[in-house]
């Protein structure tokens, strides 16, 4: 099987993405008065011209796919395993946002911070757990005592 | 106001400690985070931003502006000394530095480097003073139109010329415009793309965008491939760089530094094409031609004037213009907006001071800037050993709080985490992140214009051309376009005559 060249699946990702805009994104998610009596001054005018131009890019890119000869080829991770960790990450991403109301800023950023020192396999697993605990308390004191922002504190421990 | 009264009106804003102690304290953060390698000098910038929130505009663009201009001259200490660049436009600087290096000579290429990039700033500065004013006061008699014609060519120049394609450039400058409709619609206040979220009705955070795509990015290529570190770094040996060897290299260096001016002051160059551009010339004009690449002082010389000749001509158009000259200045631009002040031809009236301010900061800078990169040169080894695997945590919680602190939002740490992911495919993809940014930013001054431009002649098509000035910017546009376009093509035969080979 012949495998398409990267530029020609951007180029084609960009095409879907234009045709999605057009047909479903727009009329759905932008709102227009209806006495707009000139469609260069309607609210979907600017976004319709944006999404025509994605499609006529993406032609550009999938018609220069297929003659390109350029090494578009992405270096290959020299430590096995980088799509699970990209999961995982993902995953504490996602728990780090949600854990942000409930568990507090300051000790959600400390487990984030001791997921990440792993998952990046630190060689420092004592240093990284030190600045763990030191940093969200050190980035808490400036912002709520110096920069007045009212960092999220959670449901159980309250910082003073 | 006369120019006296304007350096007057300068002074006593920037005339206290707290604006030399913020300006100070910029350079050396962006000293020391432009020689770690994988921090990059956008970075810096980006996570010293929330920092600023709380303080006064002028002091905080003072320390952005410091760290800008630190991380510059910090990039070249890692590419002389372990031959792995801080930022990219220290690339140049590998092809000598690190020969000089290995001869036991990194004293004198990091010397001769501190000493071409403080010459270079002060050059680069004086043209910033000289040209910006001068500017504004020729883009004051800019209408809607011709600032639609100036941001379409700043667009393509940066979508033609910040990766290795001009299709994926431009598709990156399509998504940050697309991304920037984002949000009540200008002038009806209908909803574009909000899903009934009130957190979408502002539009996106630009902090949250800006972050997202040049930090959590890094954070993720640690991830997916989280290899060490394993460069030596060597000795920085006795020599010190003396007023002959100085004077040897002066002519490349004030060559090298006009050349950034020149580059810098074209919106989208940025820092590395000059540096490189800068080299070049220096190696034809050299007596000494023959030993560059081979650990001559003078190419060290030619390459950090290059690219720090850049880092006041990209406040050029900032200032003058309001348009970013590349990635650094686009953060810059958006903390003059969250500070409430909108950089362009109008600064120069109505915040007089705070320009003239700013341009007494600047020249200061480099005096700074020598004082910290002296120190630097010698402090690096504890710098080089910071573990990546304790550092790229720091920088993922460091942006959560930086985000989080713009608006009090969770939302908005979404949107980084989100815009960090899309960031993270745009690299692996060799889809260019700037164009999107700078894209996202005059997106909506593009759109804006634009439509008043259409308001102003009842949609008739024929105001975008209605005088010299749109002619100028259509005409510059157009050729930039075609000279893209046949590089392009010329790159492309040049790898089917390669590939035959």
């Amino acid at each position: 099987m012949q495998y398409l060249h990267r530029q020609t699946v951007i180029g084609l990702f960009a095409l879907v993405a234009g045709i999605f805009l057009m047909t479903v994104a727009i009329p759905l998610w932008v709102s227009s008065p209806s006495n707009v009596r000139n469609i260069i001054l309607s609210p979907v005018f600017w976004p319709y011209t944006l999404s025509g131009l994605v499609i006529l890019i993406g032609l550009g890119l999938t018609v220069t796919g297929f003659y390109s000869s350029e090494d578009m080829t992405a270096e290959p991770a020299e430590v096995p395993g980088g799509y699970r960790r990209l999961i995982i990450m993902a995953v504490v991403m996602v728990i780090y946002m949600f854990g942000l109301p409930r568990l507090g800023m300051v000790w959600t950023s400390m487990l984030a911070f001791v997921a990440t020192a792993f998952l990046v396999r630190t060689a420092h697993p004592k240093t990284a757990l030190i600045c763990g605990l030191c940093l969200p308390l050190v980035l808490y004191i400036f912002f709520a005592h110096v920069a007045s922002v009212a960092i999220p504190q959670g449901n159980f421990v309250r910082l003073p | 106001m006369s120019l006296i009264d304007s350096i007057l009106a300068g002074l006593s804003l920037v005339g206290n400690f707290e604006a030399f102690f913020a300006l100070f304290v910029g350079v050396a953060i962006g000293t020391i985070a432009g020689a770690i390698p994988g921090l990059s000098a956008t970075m810096a910038v980006a996570l010293t931003l929330p920092f600023t929130f709380s303080m006064q505009p002028i002091i905080a663009i003072l320390l952005l502006l410091g760290v800008y201009k630190g991380g510059i001259f910090g990039g070249c200490i890692p590419a002389i000394l372990i031959k792995t660049p801080g930022t990219p436009a220290s690339s140049a600087t590998v092809l000598d530095g690190y020969p000089l290096a290995e001869k036991g000579q990194a004293g004198k290429a990091l010397g001769m480097a501190l000493w071409s990039s403080c010459t270079a700033d002060l050059i680069s500065n004086l043209s910033l003073i000289l040209f910006a004013g001068w500017l504004a006061s020729f883009a004051l008699n800019f209408g809607p139109p011709e600032f639609f014609t100036l941001m379409l060519f700043s667009l393509t120049i940066i979508a033609g010329v910040s990766g290795a394609s001009l299709l994926r450039g431009a598709l990156s400058a399509m998504l940050g415009l697309l991304l920037a409709t984002v949000g009540l619609d200008l002038v009806y206040g209908t909803n574009r793309f909000t899903l009934g979220d009130p957190n979408m009705m502002g539009g996106l955070n630009f902090i949250a965008v800006l972050i997202g795509l040049f930090a959590i990015p890094e954070v993720l290529s640690m991830v997916w491939d989280p290899k060490p570190h394993k460069a030596q770094t060597r000795g920085l040996g006795d020599n010190k760089v003396n007023f002959g060897e100085y004077k040897r290299c002066f002519k490349s260096i004030v060559r090298g530094s006009f050349i950034g001016v020149f580059l810098g002051s074209i919106p989208g160059i940025g820092a590395a094409p000059s540096a490189f551009l800068s080299y070049s010339e220096a190696r034809r004009k050299s007596p000494n031609r023959e030993n560059f690449g081979k650990g001559e002082l003078e190419g060290v010389a030619a390459s950090e004037a290059g690219n720090n000749g850049v880092a006041g001509a990209t406040l050029i158009p900032l200032l003058a213009l309001g348009v970013p000259g590349d990635v650094i200045t686009a953060i810059i631009i958006g903390a003059f907006m969250v500070h409430g002040l909108q950089p362009g031809p109008m600064m120069f009236i109505l915040n007089v001071d705070i320009i003239y301010g700013l341009f007494i900061g600047l020249i200061v800078s480099s005096v700074f800037l020598f004082v910290i990169g002296s120190v630097a040169i010698r402090g690096f080894k504890y710098v080089a050993d910071i573990p990546r695997g304790v550092l790229f945590p720091g920088v993922l919680v460091l942006c959560v709080y930086g985000v989080f602190a713009v608006n009090n939002n969770i939302f908005d740490v979404g949107v980084m985490f989100v815009m960090g992911w899309v960031g993270f495919v745009m690299l692996r993809n060799d889809i260019p992140a700037a164009p999107f940014l700078i894209a996202f930013i005059l997106g909506p001054l593009l759109e804006d214009n634009f439509r008043q431009a259409m308001l102003m002649s009842g949609s008739s098509p024929a105001i975008l051309f209605r005088g010299p000035i749109t002619w100028f910017f259509w005409a510059l546009t157009l050729l930039t376009v075609i000279a893209i376009v046949r590089a392009g093509i010329r790159a492309t035969k040049a790898l089917h005559k390669n590939g035959a080979r």
